[in-house]
């Protein structure tokens, strides 16, 4: 049983509840173990870093100190939060100034950020360290007969100089999972692109568009569903699902899935126990 | 040319360019033309599309005149991705066509099209003059040609990268919210206005800020990183873009708009309990009756799936918080103290 320290995202101890529920459900079954931060605190979202660039670096540095201080690397399953994490580490790697200050401060609580734990997003350990081949092995409902629409989101392939998994213009990662649950992944030109998230409450009616384009081209090109390994591509796509397509006059919908759930589903859970009802569109 | 695209011999190849035509004079509709080259190794799309120019079709229109990737001419979408024709590696581009063979090249998005491959870049250039993207000397008429005006290396710094910007829209053409809203300020125009922002020589800071704080301005960035990912010069854009909201922030106050109160959120909250505080944040964003008439139906649903974020007192600090809120305040300190230095 390989272990980790999970990193608890915010959107996933609230409004996406179902992503960690079901990692629970199946990670013995893949001989992995993901330990609970429960002292991590939240990443700043992509937005501390400009608020204050020291709090933001003093905040993600103790949160990989935390996971440090257990030996273990740290995993994370929301793409911003990963993005926020890892830029924080890259530049207090590449600061000594920066880690000696923030190093004096964690004393206080006998942390120390040395920068020997690596951050990680949920789907590279799946990919990378389970393998696919012990995923294939495993599924007991094979996904086949489904058409899935792999949507990546920004910040698991952007920037690539702090990400640096996928190539950002061409990433397979999720393409190979799904694969190797017996699913079909279709050509989707958006599967890079960006879900709006971010400018929801800023710049709605932009956010819905960047939203819309993405629903419809998975609509016209007949998937099943799509799939996301970032609960915020989850909310924009499924919560604001509805209103996105309403804005742009079309008069359809389709599920969207966490990547965690879709691996529920082929090693056999039921939907209930996944929480797949708790979508807006089921 | 129908030349058979198989014929290969090494280090040379028959390579297909489907290119995006349309003559807005003659053309109901664009549509793509093929034309079939011998290609060698080394060779770049600018030549390429020069030798369908001069031997095959006189007609095709595209911009370049450096060749050297230091114009910014020539930008266009090669197989999808927006970059400089000239310095782009046909050989490269082929490994990676989803058509074997074929390179498609289309014009840049997000501007209007003229013909071919051929964009206005006038909307860009007039959003250059909207948020003044150039320096008003702060010296007097009266010094001017008689002092200098020193700049520190240490401030050249700041700005350095984002003066290697040649205007070749690429970032423009990649960008998510200017797709959504042709409105929007553009990733250039931040980069620009950025570098402008920070150099000490300039006087229109507070004017040029004033304009980027408005919709359509620097607060509609979704962080996508697309238009940083795309730079033909590896310019990290998004630091510019997080330079100015900072800068923002700092100049105009926390809650000047819905932008910098949705930012601050994430401070406050992480202070206050370690992770934050989603049930208010539309609230402490936009104000009660934007939440109410824009989230009430969506709010709605979330409650039957029992969806919706905890309110804030049942929201659960996370363990060990009153030791974190003191490193969290310590900190605060130190950027104090930062702040008061910095004046000095």
């Amino acid at each position: 049983m390989k272990r980790y320290a999970y990193y608890l995202s915010c959107i996933n101890e609230s409004m996406t509840k179902e992503v960690d529920r079901s990692i629970e459900l199946w990670q013995k079954d893949l001989g992995i173990e993901l330990v609970k931060l429960h002292e991590g605190t939240c990443c700043g979202g992509s937005n501390l870093e400009y608020v204050s660039p020291k709090h933001f670096a003093l905040v993600n540095g103790r949160n990989i100190a935390l996971a440090e201080k257990m030996g273990l690397d740290l995993i994370v399953s929301c793409n911003t939060c990963l993005m926020t994490i890892r830029t924080a580490k890259k530049k207090l790697d590449e600061s000594p100034e920066l880690k000696r200050e923030i190093n004096e401060l964690l004393k206080k609580e006998g942390l120390e950020y040395r920068g020997t734990s690596e951050v990680r997003h949920l789907l590279w350990v799946l990919v990378d360290d389970v393998g696919l081949d012990t995923i294939r092995e495993k599924v007991k409902v094979p996904l086949k007969n489904y058409r899935i629409a792999p949507f990546y989101g920004c910040h698991i392939l952007r920037p690539s100089t702090v990400l640096g998994h996928d190539n950002p213009l061409d990433p397979t990662s999720l393409d190979q999972l799904i694969e190797a649950l017996g699913g079909e992944t279709i050509p989707y030109t958006h599967k890079n692109r960006c879900c709006g998230f971010h400018t929801l409450l800023v710049a709605e009616q932009e956010s819905l568009n960047v939203a819309a384009e993405a629903l419809q081209e998975a609509i016209e090109s007949k998937a099943d569903f799509i799939v996301t390994p970032c609960p915020l591509c989850h909310t924009s796509l499924d919560g604001y699902q509805a209103k996105a397509l309403k804005n742009a006059g079309v008069e359809n919908s389709i599920p969207v899935f966490h990547i965690s759930e879709m691996i529920g589903l082929a090693l056999g859970y039921s939907a209930k126990q996944l929480g797949i009802k708790r979508h807006i569109v089921c | 040319m129908t030349l058979p695209t198989d014929q290969h011999t090494e280090g040379k190849k028959n390579v297909t360019f489907r290119v995006f035509r349309f003559n807005p004079q003659v053309d109901s509709k664009p549509y793509f033309d093929d034309y079939t080259i011998p290609v060698e190794r080394g060779i770049t799309v600018l030549r390429s599309l020069n030798y369908i120019k001069e031997h095959i079709d006189g007609s095709v229109s595209f911009r370049a005149f450096c060749q050297a990737g230091i114009c910014g001419s020539c930008s266009m979408r090669v197989n999808g991705l927006s970059q400089l024709a000239c310095t782009t590696q046909v050989w490269d581009v082929l490994a990676k066509s989803r058509e074997p063979g074929i390179i498609k090249v289309e014009p840049l998005r997000n501007l209007p099209l003229i013909k071919d491959l051929i964009v206005d870049m006038d909307p860009l250039v007039g959003k250059m003059v909207h948020y003044s993207n150039w320096i008003d000397s702060t010296m007097p008429e009266a010094q001017m040609g008689k002092k200098e005006f020193l700049i520190s290396e240490e401030e050249f710094l700041r700005y350095d990268k984002a003066t290697d910007c040649i205007l070749c829209a690429s970032c423009v053409s990649e960008c998510s919210i200017l797709r959504a809203n042709k409105e929007y300020v553009s990733p250039a125009v931040l980069l620009k206005s950025y570098r402008m922002s920070v150099d000490s020589r300039d006087s229109m800071h507070e004017q040029r800020m004033a304009e980027l704080v408005k919709d359509h301005g620097v607060w509609d960035c979704t962080h996508c990183y697309r238009c940083q990912e795309s730079c033909v010069k590896s310019i990290p854009i998004m630091d510019a873009i997080h330079g100015l909201r900072e800068d923002a922030i700092e100049s105009r106050g926390k809650n000047d708009t819905s932008g910098s109160k949705h930012a601050e959120a994430f401070m406050t909250d992480i202070e206050k309990k370690g992770k934050l505080i989603e049930a208010t944040l539309p609230i402490r964003t936009n104000g009660v009756v934007w939440t109410l008439q824009n989230l009430l139906p969506m709010a709605m649903k979330m409650i039957m799936k029992r969806r919706t974020p905890l309110p804030p007192p049942l929201v659960k600090s996370v363990k060990g918080i009153k030791i974190f809120r003191t490193m969290f305040r310590e900190m605060t300190e130190h950027v104090k103290q930062d702040q008061k230095s910095h004046k000095k």
